[in-house]
Protein backbone atom coordinates (compact mmCIF):
# COMPACT_ATOMS: atom_id res chain seq x y z
CA UNK A 1 0.00 0.00 0.00
CA UNK A 2 1.94 3.31 -0.85
CA UNK A 3 0.65 6.38 0.47
CA UNK A 4 -2.44 4.95 2.78
CA UNK A 5 -4.45 7.50 4.14
CA UNK A 6 -4.43 7.79 7.64
CA UNK A 7 -6.65 8.99 10.24
CA UNK A 8 -6.19 8.58 13.94
CA UNK A 9 -9.29 8.87 15.94
CA UNK A 10 -9.47 10.47 19.40
CA UNK A 11 -12.55 9.69 21.75
CA UNK A 12 -12.21 12.70 24.76
CA UNK A 13 -14.76 12.69 27.62
CA UNK A 14 -13.97 15.42 29.77
CA UNK A 15 -10.14 16.23 28.54
CA UNK A 16 -10.01 19.82 29.21
CA UNK A 17 -6.92 19.48 30.79
CA UNK A 18 -4.80 17.41 27.70
CA UNK A 19 -6.70 17.57 24.54
CA UNK A 20 -4.98 20.78 23.62
CA UNK A 21 -1.82 19.45 23.91
CA UNK A 22 -2.55 15.89 22.47
CA UNK A 23 -4.04 17.24 19.18
CA UNK A 24 -1.28 19.78 19.20
CA UNK A 25 1.22 17.41 18.59
CA UNK A 26 -0.90 15.61 15.97
CA UNK A 27 -1.69 18.10 14.08
CA UNK A 28 2.55 18.75 14.16
CA UNK A 29 3.34 15.75 13.11
CA UNK A 30 0.62 16.60 10.01
CA UNK A 31 -1.81 13.37 10.83
CA UNK A 32 -5.24 13.51 10.07
CA UNK A 33 -7.57 13.10 12.96
CA UNK A 34 -11.03 13.43 14.50
CA UNK A 35 -11.46 13.94 17.84
CA UNK A 36 -14.88 12.52 19.59
CA UNK A 37 -16.38 14.45 22.23
CA UNK A 38 -18.42 11.88 23.74
CA UNK A 39 -21.10 14.55 26.08
CA UNK A 40 -17.91 16.23 28.25
CA UNK A 41 -19.58 18.54 30.96
CA UNK A 42 -16.43 20.05 31.26
CA UNK A 43 -14.89 22.86 28.61
CA UNK A 44 -13.74 20.30 26.54
CA UNK A 45 -16.02 21.06 23.35
CA UNK A 46 -14.80 25.05 23.91
CA UNK A 47 -11.77 24.40 23.24
CA UNK A 48 -12.37 22.17 20.41
CA UNK A 49 -14.57 24.48 18.68
CA UNK A 50 -12.27 27.56 19.44
CA UNK A 51 -9.31 25.76 17.90
CA UNK A 52 -10.89 24.57 15.16
CA UNK A 53 -10.20 21.46 15.79
CA UNK A 54 -12.14 18.17 13.05
CA UNK A 55 -14.67 17.03 16.28
CA UNK A 56 -17.88 15.22 15.90
CA UNK A 57 -19.78 16.07 19.35
CA UNK A 58 -22.15 13.31 20.00
CA UNK A 59 -25.13 14.74 20.83
CA UNK A 60 -25.73 12.10 23.93
CA UNK A 61 -23.12 10.24 26.25
CA UNK A 62 -22.76 7.12 24.44
CA UNK A 63 -19.07 5.82 26.02
CA UNK A 64 -16.02 4.55 24.79
CA UNK A 65 -16.93 1.90 22.91
CA UNK A 66 -19.62 3.83 21.20
CA UNK A 67 -17.81 6.56 20.63
CA UNK A 68 -14.80 5.03 19.63
CA UNK A 69 -17.05 3.18 16.77
CA UNK A 70 -18.19 6.31 15.49
CA UNK A 71 -14.68 7.06 14.71
CA UNK A 72 -14.83 4.11 12.79
CA UNK A 73 -17.75 5.07 10.77
CA UNK A 74 -16.33 8.49 10.29
CA UNK A 75 -12.56 6.98 8.61
CA UNK A 76 -15.19 4.36 7.06
CA UNK A 77 -17.46 7.05 5.26
CA UNK A 78 -14.50 9.54 4.31
CA UNK A 79 -12.83 6.78 2.81
CA UNK A 80 -9.69 6.30 4.77
CA UNK A 81 -7.33 3.49 4.61
CA UNK A 82 -5.74 3.55 7.59
CA UNK A 83 -7.39 4.41 11.33
CA UNK A 84 -5.62 4.67 14.34
CA UNK A 85 -7.27 4.76 18.00
CA UNK A 86 -4.83 7.28 19.79
CA UNK A 87 -6.30 8.64 23.54
CA UNK A 88 -6.43 12.30 24.32
CA UNK A 89 -4.89 12.05 27.62
CA UNK A 90 -1.09 11.73 26.56
CA UNK A 91 -0.99 8.18 27.47
CA UNK A 92 -0.26 7.48 23.64
CA UNK A 93 3.25 8.21 22.46
CA UNK A 94 2.62 9.96 18.73
CA UNK A 95 6.16 8.97 17.56
CA UNK A 96 5.25 4.99 17.72
CA UNK A 97 2.57 5.60 15.27
CA UNK A 98 4.65 5.12 11.82
CA UNK A 99 5.87 1.68 13.37
CA UNK A 100 2.17 0.81 14.47
CA UNK A 101 0.87 1.52 10.64
CA UNK A 102 4.00 -0.29 9.01
CA UNK A 103 2.61 -3.96 8.93
CA UNK A 104 -0.80 -2.50 7.54
CA UNK A 105 0.60 -0.51 4.69
CA UNK A 106 3.20 -3.49 4.06
CA UNK A 107 -0.55 -5.61 4.02
CA UNK A 108 0.90 -8.33 6.65
CA UNK A 109 -1.54 -7.54 8.86
CA UNK A 110 -5.03 -6.37 9.68
CA UNK A 111 -4.84 -5.18 13.04
CA UNK A 112 -1.61 -4.04 14.87
CA UNK A 113 -2.49 -3.40 18.52
CA UNK A 114 0.71 -1.21 20.57
CA UNK A 115 1.12 -3.20 23.62
CA UNK A 116 3.51 -2.41 26.70
CA UNK A 117 4.09 -5.80 27.93
CA UNK A 118 5.82 -7.58 25.12
CA UNK A 119 9.39 -5.79 25.58
CA UNK A 120 9.78 -6.67 29.36
CA UNK A 121 12.64 -3.95 28.86
CA UNK A 122 11.22 -1.52 27.53
CA UNK A 123 10.04 1.25 30.80
CA UNK A 124 6.67 1.28 32.22
CA UNK A 125 5.13 3.40 34.30
CA UNK A 126 1.57 2.85 32.85
CA UNK A 127 0.11 0.37 34.97
CA UNK A 128 -0.62 -0.39 38.37
CA UNK A 129 0.31 -4.14 39.83
CA UNK A 130 -2.93 -4.94 40.23
CA UNK A 131 -3.62 -3.82 36.66
CA UNK A 132 -0.81 -6.24 35.33
CA UNK A 133 -1.92 -8.98 37.08
CA UNK A 134 -5.25 -8.77 35.72
CA UNK A 135 -4.23 -8.03 32.25
CA UNK A 136 -1.63 -11.45 31.77
CA UNK A 137 -5.41 -13.26 33.21
CA UNK A 138 -7.40 -11.74 30.43
CA UNK A 139 -3.79 -12.28 28.06
CA UNK A 140 -3.97 -16.07 29.52
CA UNK A 141 -7.85 -16.48 28.94
CA UNK A 142 -8.23 -15.27 25.62
CA UNK A 143 -5.39 -17.59 24.58
CA UNK A 144 -7.35 -20.33 25.96
CA UNK A 145 -10.55 -19.18 24.29
CA UNK A 146 -9.18 -18.62 20.70
CA UNK A 147 -5.67 -20.18 20.59
CA UNK A 148 -3.53 -16.99 20.27
CA UNK A 149 -1.93 -14.94 22.63
CA UNK A 150 -1.74 -11.33 22.83
CA UNK A 151 0.52 -9.97 25.51
CA UNK A 152 -1.36 -6.10 26.09
CA UNK A 153 -5.57 -7.11 25.03
CA UNK A 154 -6.81 -3.83 26.20
CA UNK A 155 -4.67 -1.42 24.81
CA UNK A 156 -6.57 1.49 23.40
CA UNK A 157 -3.52 1.74 21.09
CA UNK A 158 -4.79 0.51 17.65
CA UNK A 159 -4.25 0.66 13.78
CA UNK A 160 -6.77 -0.48 11.71
CA UNK A 161 -6.46 -1.76 7.95
CA UNK A 162 -9.66 -0.89 5.83
CA UNK A 163 -11.39 -4.32 6.19
CA UNK A 164 -11.05 -3.82 10.32
CA UNK A 165 -12.72 0.14 10.12
CA UNK A 166 -15.56 -1.30 8.07
CA UNK A 167 -15.96 -4.17 10.18
CA UNK A 168 -15.63 -1.98 13.05
CA UNK A 169 -17.74 0.68 11.47
CA UNK A 170 -20.73 -1.69 11.65
CA UNK A 171 -20.26 -3.70 14.68
CA UNK A 172 -18.55 -2.36 17.74
CA UNK A 173 -18.70 -3.96 21.49
CA UNK A 174 -19.60 -0.97 23.59
CA UNK A 175 -18.10 -1.98 26.74
CA UNK A 176 -14.57 -3.07 26.98
CA UNK A 177 -14.05 -2.82 23.39
CA UNK A 178 -10.62 -3.58 23.14
CA UNK A 179 -10.07 -6.78 24.75
CA UNK A 180 -13.57 -7.73 23.13
CA UNK A 181 -13.39 -6.57 19.82
CA UNK A 182 -9.72 -8.21 19.76
CA UNK A 183 -11.14 -11.86 20.89
CA UNK A 184 -13.60 -11.64 18.14
CA UNK A 185 -11.08 -10.95 15.45
CA UNK A 186 -8.73 -13.60 16.74
CA UNK A 187 -11.37 -16.34 16.95
CA UNK A 188 -12.99 -15.54 13.38
CA UNK A 189 -9.69 -16.41 12.18
CA UNK A 190 -9.66 -14.53 9.33
CA UNK A 191 -7.91 -11.64 10.41
CA UNK A 192 -3.98 -11.21 11.27
CA UNK A 193 -2.79 -9.41 14.69
CA UNK A 194 0.45 -8.42 15.52
CA UNK A 195 1.76 -6.41 18.57
CA UNK A 196 4.49 -4.50 18.61
CA UNK A 197 6.58 -2.83 21.52
CA UNK A 198 5.67 0.43 22.75
CA UNK A 199 6.26 2.73 25.69
CA UNK A 200 3.03 4.26 27.11
CA UNK A 201 3.48 7.92 29.22
CA UNK A 202 1.99 8.94 32.24
CA UNK A 203 -1.26 10.38 31.59
CA UNK A 204 -0.78 13.81 31.53
CA UNK A 205 -3.96 14.89 33.28
CA UNK A 206 -7.46 13.01 33.61
CA UNK A 207 -8.29 9.83 35.30
CA UNK A 208 -8.33 6.73 33.14
CA UNK A 209 -11.55 5.05 32.80
CA UNK A 210 -11.25 2.23 34.62
CA UNK A 211 -9.45 2.59 37.82
CA UNK A 212 -8.48 -0.10 40.83
CA UNK A 213 -11.65 -0.12 42.69
CA UNK A 214 -13.21 -1.14 38.97
CA UNK A 215 -10.30 -3.41 38.19
CA UNK A 216 -11.88 -6.23 39.69
CA UNK A 217 -15.20 -5.91 38.14
CA UNK A 218 -14.29 -4.53 34.64
CA UNK A 219 -11.73 -8.32 34.58
CA UNK A 220 -15.42 -10.26 35.80
CA UNK A 221 -17.41 -8.41 32.83
CA UNK A 222 -14.43 -9.41 29.87
CA UNK A 223 -14.38 -13.12 30.97
CA UNK A 224 -18.19 -13.06 30.84
CA UNK A 225 -18.43 -11.38 27.95
CA UNK A 226 -15.50 -13.69 26.31
CA UNK A 227 -16.93 -16.61 27.87
CA UNK A 228 -20.55 -15.04 25.77
CA UNK A 229 -18.75 -14.91 22.80
CA UNK A 230 -17.54 -18.02 22.46
CA UNK A 231 -20.87 -19.58 22.47
CA UNK A 232 -22.77 -17.10 20.08
CA UNK A 233 -21.76 -17.68 16.76
CA UNK A 234 -18.86 -15.80 14.86
CA UNK A 235 -20.49 -12.57 14.47
CA UNK A 236 -17.52 -11.62 11.75
CA UNK A 237 -17.91 -14.56 9.37
CA UNK B 1 -70.56 -16.99 42.48
CA UNK B 2 -67.74 -16.56 46.01
CA UNK B 3 -67.40 -13.59 47.20
CA UNK B 4 -62.93 -14.16 46.10
CA UNK B 5 -64.55 -14.80 42.29
CA UNK B 6 -66.24 -11.95 42.14
CA UNK B 7 -63.34 -9.29 43.20
CA UNK B 8 -61.23 -11.02 40.83
CA UNK B 9 -63.45 -10.48 37.98
CA UNK B 10 -63.73 -6.83 39.03
CA UNK B 11 -60.10 -6.39 39.27
CA UNK B 12 -59.69 -7.79 35.70
CA UNK B 13 -62.05 -5.70 34.33
CA UNK B 14 -60.47 -2.40 35.95
CA UNK B 15 -57.22 -4.01 34.58
CA UNK B 16 -58.71 -4.23 30.99
CA UNK B 17 -60.74 -1.13 31.09
CA UNK B 18 -57.36 0.38 32.09
CA UNK B 19 -55.56 -1.20 29.16
CA UNK B 20 -58.23 0.07 26.65
CA UNK B 21 -57.66 3.85 28.08
CA UNK B 22 -54.20 3.52 27.12
CA UNK B 23 -54.84 1.96 23.86
CA UNK B 24 -57.11 4.78 22.69
CA UNK B 25 -55.01 7.82 24.24
CA UNK B 26 -51.96 5.70 22.19
CA UNK B 27 -49.75 5.46 25.05
CA UNK B 28 -49.56 2.18 24.33
CA UNK B 29 -48.46 0.76 20.89
CA UNK B 30 -51.28 -2.27 19.71
CA UNK B 31 -48.64 -5.01 19.19
CA UNK B 32 -47.20 -4.05 22.64
CA UNK B 33 -50.76 -4.87 24.25
CA UNK B 34 -51.56 -8.47 23.32
CA UNK B 35 -49.74 -9.83 26.24
CA UNK B 36 -51.59 -7.16 28.18
CA UNK B 37 -54.61 -7.69 26.94
CA UNK B 38 -54.96 -11.36 27.17
CA UNK B 39 -54.24 -11.24 31.13
CA UNK B 40 -57.37 -9.93 32.15
CA UNK B 41 -59.21 -11.53 29.58
CA UNK B 42 -58.04 -14.90 31.25
CA UNK B 43 -58.27 -13.68 34.99
CA UNK B 44 -62.03 -13.19 34.28
CA UNK B 45 -62.28 -16.50 32.48
CA UNK B 46 -60.70 -17.97 35.31
CA UNK B 47 -62.94 -16.14 37.88
CA UNK B 48 -66.04 -17.02 36.09
CA UNK B 49 -65.16 -21.04 35.88
CA UNK B 50 -62.89 -22.01 38.28
CA UNK B 51 -63.61 -25.83 37.57
CA UNK B 52 -61.64 -26.40 34.54
CA UNK B 53 -57.96 -24.87 36.16
CA UNK B 54 -59.57 -26.63 39.89
CA UNK B 55 -58.81 -29.54 37.88
CA UNK B 56 -56.00 -29.11 35.99
CA UNK B 57 -54.34 -28.01 39.31
CA UNK B 58 -54.98 -31.25 41.69
CA UNK B 59 -54.17 -32.99 38.57
CA UNK B 60 -50.53 -31.31 38.28
CA UNK B 61 -50.00 -31.86 41.93
CA UNK B 62 -50.72 -28.38 43.52
CA UNK B 63 -52.61 -27.99 46.77
CA UNK B 64 -54.45 -25.01 46.15
CA UNK B 65 -55.42 -23.28 43.29
CA UNK B 66 -54.15 -20.20 44.61
CA UNK B 67 -50.29 -21.59 44.94
CA UNK B 68 -51.24 -22.63 41.16
CA UNK B 69 -52.47 -19.29 40.09
CA UNK B 70 -49.26 -17.44 41.95
CA UNK B 71 -47.21 -19.85 39.86
CA UNK B 72 -48.29 -18.67 36.46
CA UNK B 73 -48.69 -15.26 37.25
CA UNK B 74 -45.40 -15.39 38.35
CA UNK B 75 -43.82 -17.22 35.26
CA UNK B 76 -45.74 -14.43 32.99
CA UNK B 77 -44.04 -11.79 34.64
CA UNK B 78 -41.24 -13.65 33.98
CA UNK B 79 -41.40 -13.87 30.55
CA UNK B 80 -42.77 -10.35 30.08
CA UNK B 81 -40.05 -9.03 31.73
CA UNK B 82 -37.62 -10.88 29.90
CA UNK B 83 -39.20 -10.13 26.66
CA UNK B 84 -38.77 -6.44 27.42
CA UNK B 85 -34.73 -7.03 28.50
CA UNK B 86 -34.34 -7.94 24.78
CA UNK B 87 -36.70 -4.88 23.40
CA UNK B 88 -34.91 -2.54 25.39
CA UNK B 89 -31.07 -3.99 24.54
CA UNK B 90 -32.51 -4.07 20.68
CA UNK B 91 -34.02 -0.29 21.64
CA UNK B 92 -30.45 1.11 23.04
CA UNK B 93 -28.53 -0.29 19.84
CA UNK B 94 -30.70 1.51 17.83
CA UNK B 95 -30.05 4.49 19.85
CA UNK B 96 -26.61 4.02 19.66
CA UNK B 97 -26.44 3.81 15.60
CA UNK B 98 -29.17 7.23 15.54
CA UNK B 99 -26.62 9.17 18.07
CA UNK B 100 -23.59 8.31 15.90
CA UNK B 101 -25.38 8.97 12.45
CA UNK B 102 -26.67 12.02 13.52
CA UNK B 103 -23.44 13.45 14.98
CA UNK B 104 -21.68 12.81 11.75
CA UNK B 105 -24.39 14.61 9.78
CA UNK B 106 -24.14 17.32 11.97
CA UNK B 107 -20.40 17.67 11.66
CA UNK B 108 -20.49 17.22 7.85
CA UNK B 109 -23.16 20.10 7.75
CA UNK B 110 -21.24 22.08 10.02
CA UNK B 111 -18.05 21.68 8.08
CA UNK B 112 -20.17 22.76 4.61
CA UNK B 113 -21.76 25.76 5.56
CA UNK B 114 -18.25 27.00 7.39
CA UNK B 115 -16.69 26.12 3.46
Amino acid sequence: MKNPKTIIIIPAYNEEASIQKTIQTVIEFNYDYVIINDGSTDSTEEILTKNHYNHISLISNLGIGGAVQTGYKYAYENNYDIAIQFDADGQHDIKYIEKLIKPIQDNQVDLVIGSCFIDKSLKNQRSSKIRRFGIRFLSNFIKLFSGKRIYDPTSGFRAANRQIIQLFANNYPQEYPEPISNFELLRSHKFKIKEIPVTMNKRAAGKSSINARKTIYAGINVILSILILSLRRKSHD
Amino acid sequence: MTNLQIEMTIAALVLLVFIIMCLRRNSMSIKNSVAWLFLPIIFIVVAIFPEPLTALANWLGFETLSNFIFLITIALLILICFFLTISVSKQQSQITKLIQELSILKHDQNKKSKS
